[in-house]
């Protein structure tokens, strides 16, 4: 039993495709989603009047502060009081992860246009710059230079968080792994591939923050 | 925690800033009928009256959790007693491959770096079944649920504050490490009167926040049934068959614990003088 059994592994590669055709799908859906909520929200909370930023600000604060495996399990269970139908756990992880994921990206995109030196608006306004390029030739170039590294992290955590899915029965990669090695016992083997498997789409993710990382640091130096 | 690290400066006069405007009663009370902020706040209170099932809403008991209140205040003090448990075993082993990464031990700094980066860049989840199931078949000692949860937790965030512990210890000035090598300092004098006190204080944001998402990382114990919040509220929703309850408050105690947690390190970082 002690010996590592690789062969396991290679004939499980079927089943742990179709859950990484479902990460896959979790990851890059909520992605999608969870950059335009976020690119909402921060506006909002920037731009707006009112009740509007506050109530942005409530939707971070509280997307942010909630575990995302409480926050699977609550929307799981509070669809049908939202539009009357259970969803299926896909629909309801994907709608989990997107709004935290959304959460998260305002604070990074709000983050980045705040790190926009005041002078350099100041300075379009007084040019006589019309707001829309002050807007797309100003203040979003160089927030989008700052924010890089933060957004790689927060796809990478994305990636992360993708796994918590099978929790509430998303076949995922790590549902599949988890019902192939109930079958066979083999968890160690498992484990290690869909951890080494993990560990492949996210060291170079950050690699590759870190160097843009030190990038910017010299630049700002 | 990689998506708090560039929060920016605090300014809370930014969005007056872009409007180019000065805040004053009554700007502020024009502000508040400003018409598209307006709109879009009514139009996102229709959709959400629209959509939601209030017959459903009306059927809500939360005095369900009141009878529960007793399980759910242990398991959230379990919650923070084991993350705190992690959370400091973790820094001092954080700080520990810190100081031996600064060692010019050659091989010694490969291993580190490789601990550091398996552990960071996998999933928690995976982590966990890899240390509760595949573990225990290789070496053949078996871990309770909690062992191997607090394993993972500490494991993990050992590997998270090495690397936030690294960045602090370069972070002190060099001034200060020629001006200890100067005087000669011993070693020990060196590291825990000079380097140590000044990077620590340094580290504290970035502390707080992955105290954050290690209290949120530790919701996930609860797929092991290792007996925190999760797993107790999990096990009340299915007695009771009201999960919608059980899982609003349970999301709210996390929420308050989370707000807590930064509002402690705002006053911690005040405290020891990094912010006015």
């Amino acid at each position: 039993m002690s010996s590592f059994d690789v062969s396991e592994v290679i004939r499980s590669l079927p089943e742990l495709w179709i859950g990484l055709e479902f990460t896959l799908i979790l990851v890059f859906t909520s992605l999608g989603l969870g950059t335009l909520i976020g690119l909402l929200a921060c506006l909002g909370r920037l731009l707006g009047n009112g009740l509007l930023p506050w109530l942005c600000a409530a939707y971070t604060t509280i997307f942010r502060g909630i575990p995302e495996v409480v926050l699977m399990f609550w929307i799981y269970y509070c669809g049908p009081l939202l539009g009357g139908v259970r969803p299926s756990s896909l629909i309801a992880a994907l709608i989990a992860m997107s709004l935290y994921v959304g959460a998260l990206l305002s604070e990074v995109f709000r983050g980045g246009i705040l790190a926009v030196p005041k002078g350099q608006v100041e300075a379009a306004r007084s040019l006589g710059v019309p707001e829309f390029w002050v807007w797309t030739s100003v203040i979003l170039p160089q927030a989008f230079r700052v924010v890089i590294p933060a957004l790689i992290g927060v796809a990478a955590l994305t990636v992360k968080v993708s796994g918590i899915a099978s929790t509430i029965g998303v076949t995922d990669l790590v549902y599949q792994a988890n019902i192939i090695a109930g079958q066979s016992y083999r968890y160690f083997e498992l484990f290690t591939a869909v951890g080494i498997f993990y560990f492949f789409i996210l060291f170079p993710m950050s690699m590759l923050a870190k160097v843009y990382e030190r990038r910017l640091a010299m630049r700002s130096r | 925690m990689e998506a708090s690290s560039a929060t920016g400066p605090r300014e809370p006069s930014m969005a007056v800033h872009l409007l180019q405007e000065k805040p004053g009663v009554w700007q502020s009370l024009r502000a508040l009928l400003d018409v598209p902020s307006v709109a879009l706040t009514i139009a996102i209170a229709a959709a959400l009256y629209y959509f939601i099932d209030w017959s459903q809403i009306r059927v809500l008991d939360f005095g369900i959790v009141l009878k529960y209140w007793r399980p759910l205040t242990i398991a959230a003090g379990a919650t923070l007693l084991i993350t705190l448990g992690a959370f400091a075993v973790g820094l001092l082993l954080g700080v520990g491959l810190a100081i031996l990464l600064e060692l010019p031990i050659g091989p010694l700094r490969y291993v580190i770096n490789a601990y550091i980066e398996i552990w960071r860049n996998t999933p928690l989840i995976v982590q966990l079944f890899w240390i509760h199931f595949g573990l225990p078949v290789v070496t053949g000692i078996s871990t309770t649920a909690l062992e191997s949860g607090s394993l993972a937790l500490t494991l993990q965030s050992s590997a998270y504050l090495a690397d936030i512990a690294r960045a602090g210890i370069q972070a002190v000035p060099r001034g200060q490490w020629d001006a200890a090598s100067a005087l000669a300092l011993p070693v020990r004098t060196k590291w825990f009167e000079v380097i140590l006190p000044q990077a620590l204080k340094i580290m504290i944001p970035p502390l707080g926040n992955l105290a954050v998402s290690f209290l949120n990382g530790s919701a996930l114990l609860g797929v092991l049934s290792v007996g925190e919040l999760m797993t107790v509220s999990a096990k009340i929703s299915d007695y009771t068959s009201r999960p919608v309850e059980i899982m609003t408050v349970t999301a709210s105690l996390y929420l308050a614990m989370n707000l807590l947690t930064t509002y402690l390190t705002g006053q911690l970082e005040r405290f020891t003088g990094r912010r006015p």
